[in-house]
């Protein structure tokens, strides 16, 4: 069935076959050098591929992967879950990727929770946040956005850590 | 004579290979590796007083910077010498390994301790922090906190 397929059509019609030493056209023991690719494993192959990607694929780590910013690792980690994040970078607090003050840190959370309620009457917001800053951070920068989330009635910060 | 029809025929493959390859390549440029997760701290939020609240057992560790770490166990059943302690650093660096095998005793002391406070000081560095929330959370206790200043 296959020897009159496309591929018989298309692809045996090659140079190799007519000066091939083994099998040579005008010789009486012809013999056919060109092997029929088995396509069905390949495209199983494929398809076992693009599953395992598909499955990993994951847009978390995308978000809190930019700039020049080295999270600390740690092993003792749970899967992070999409909650407004707080940036520090270069001396710098970002709240959702918008500059925000240390002064104004507290009313900017207030802020993003009265959003949230107006936009979804029913839900309850969850007082999470996710920090994302560099390993080398000094305590003393950090204790204004822990001290600015606690004031905004924030009970849950989740550190941004490497899984190792 | 009559003209047989072929009934089976030929799935061309090649498309599905296009599609597939296409498929592949979008997805590995596209693919983040790095996995990140998170370290939960929790925060006390209200207004009610200290005396109202139910008193549990409750480790505070004082990270110095030196690299001494201090322990300190309140409200739980444990010996004095237990209760307190100081971790002395390992070369300029937290022993984070003995912390873990302390913890570990204590909690073997007190089943019921499950909090820590990590009580940083302004010069503490953030990973520092990190590796002492996890050094007590390999122990077992998973209700972790930071203090602030």
């Amino acid at each position: 069935m296959l020897a009159q397929g496309i591929l018989n059509q298309s692809a045996l019609q090659s140079i190799v076959l007519e000066t091939s030493v083994i099998g040579p056209k005008n010789q009486r023991l012809k013999r056919n050098i060109v092997a029929d690719l088995l396509l069905t494993a390949l495209i199983d192959a494929f398809s076992i591929l693009v599953i395992f990607l598909l499955m990993s694929f994951s847009s978390s780590g995308e978000l809190l992967m930019a700039g020049g910013i080295e999270l600390p690792k740690s092993s003792q980690t749970v899967v992070l879950e999409r909650f407004p994040v707080i940036k520090i970078d270069e001396g710098k607090v970002y709240l959702e990727d918008k500059e925000v003050k240390t002064q104004d840190l507290t009313a900017a959370l207030m802020d993003l929770r009265k959003k949230f309620q107006e936009q979804r009457p029913g839900e309850a917001f969850h007082d999470t946040i996710t920090v994302q800053a560099d390993r080398r951070l000094k305590y003393e920068f950090m204790n204004q956005v822990i001290a600015a989330a606690s004031q905004a009635g924030i009970s849950d910060i989740k550190f941004a850590v490497l899984m190792n | 004579m009559k003209h047989k029809r072929h009934l089976d025929f030929e799935l061309n493959l090649i498309p599905f290979i296009d599609l597939l390859s296409v498929c592949i390549c979008f997805l590995l440029i596209t693919a983040v590796w790095i996995q990140i997760g998170s370290m939960s701290a929790k925060q006390a939020v209200g207004g009610q007083p200290a005396s109202e609240t139910k008193k549990s057992p409750t480790m505070w560790m004082y990270l110095e910077n030196n690299g001494d770490i201090g322990l300190d166990v309140k409200d739980a059943h444990v010996p004095a010498k237990m209760a307190r302690l100081k971790v002395q650093n390992k070369a300029g660096k937290p022993d984070y390994e003995k912390i873990t095998s302390i913890v570990t005793d204590l909690r073997n002391l007190e089943p019921q301790l499950l909090t820590a406070l990590v009580q940083p000081k302004a010069g503490s560095v953030y990973e520092d922090i990190i590796t002492a929330m996890e050094s007590v959370k390999k122990a077992g206790i998973l209700n972790l906190g930071v203090s602030p200043l």
